[in-house]
């Protein structure tokens, strides 16, 4: 297939993901030290973006939607535009297209400007009991 | 030296690329050339203007406008041959330097990587800020700038994440070992 060249990246993104999703279903990341600890969280005490986004997953694959929107409901919202992402992505290069991140730079600045905001609302002590962990 | 004219093997014909002989011909025009090598002549050799199809029958932006060769009147609109922005892919901003948003999201993983998400988004800054660079050498982008500016906050983020994960792995390892002889 001439396109197979192309489409080995996403596939072996896609595939390195599944793995990363089948250890995080299988080693319990709510069991405290399972998986280590976050750099930021260590140094600083604060939650950063991505915290609780493992025991999130994991919540996921377990059906426990609730649970995982308590863990890091950024991650919640990002998840399924990701995996739709990478579809897109997936089938654009098995059809021979070249795929490239969103070009004009709003869509970049827009993105650093959610994370920011996610981490600092997050560690707002009215905002952290819906935000954080 | 051959004929150069195929229907009269027997007589020599007139080289017409000859350098003219200087006060040895007969008062004509020396070496008289062939109308069949000035293929530009103007006039009655090459039908005028009108009689060449006007311009429905060129592709506007044709790379090869021939109607001042041939001394046709019809003027072309000659926009050097190329489409307006769209053919670069559009969107405006770096409209054909469609390589500038690498830099863009290079400095975005730097940023993050610096201040919360360490080596995860350091990593990809790091590979995209060096991507953006190659991209500015080869002209594609015009941004070198802001990408070496990714490419350094990739590596401090990279860094100082690293020292926690690997500072962290010393401290379970030294406490696996010492609590393993109690």
């Amino acid at each position: 297939m001439a396109a197979s060249g192309l489409a080995r990246t996403p596939l072996l993104v896609g595939a390195g993901t599944l793995l990363a999703t089948v250890a995080v279903a299988v080693r319990d990341p709510h069991v405290a030290g399972s998986w280590g600890a976050c750099p930021l969280h260590l140094l600083t005490g604060l939650w950063c973006p991505g915290c609780g986004g493992m025991r999130a997953v994991h919540d996921l694959t377990h059906g426990d939607l609730a649970g995982a929107w308590g863990m890091n409901p950024l991650l919640v919202v990002l998840l399924p535009l990701a995996v739709a992402g990478w579809a897109v992505w997936t089938w654009r290069a098995v059809h021979g297209r070249r795929t490239q991140a969103p070009r004009h730079p709003a869509w970049a600045w827009s993105f650093l400007a959610v994370i920011v905001s996610f981490a600092v609302l997050r560690n707002l002590p009215q905002l952290a009991p819906y935000l954080a962990p | 030296m051959s004929s150069t004219d195929p229907q009269d093997p027997a007589t020599p014909a007139p080289d017409p690329w000859r350098k003219p002989e200087t006060g040895s011909t007969s008062g004509a025009a020396p070496a008289p050339v062939p109308d069949a090598v000035q293929p530009y002549a103007s006039g009655p050799a090459y039908p005028s203007g009108e009689a060449y199809p006007s311009s429905p029958a060129y592709p506007s932006g044709a790379a090869y406008p021939p109607a001042p060769t041939y001394g046709a009147p019809v003027q072309h609109p000659v926009p050097g041959g190329y489409p307006p922005a769209q053919a670069y892919g559009y969107p405006a901003y770096g409209g054909y330097l469609p390589k500038n948003s690498y830099a863009v999201w290079s400095l975005v993983l730097g940023i993050l990587g610096l201040v919360s998400c360490g080596f995860f988004t350091g990593i990809p800054a790091i590979v995209v800020g060096n991507n953006a660079k190659k991209a500015a050498a080869n002209g594609e982008a015009d941004n070198p700038g802001m990408a070496t500016a990714g490419v350094v906050l990739g590596w401090i983020g990279t860094g100082w994440s690293g020292l926690v994960v690997v500072g962290y792995l010393v401290f379970v390892v030294v406490m696996l070992l010492t609590t393993a002889s109690a």
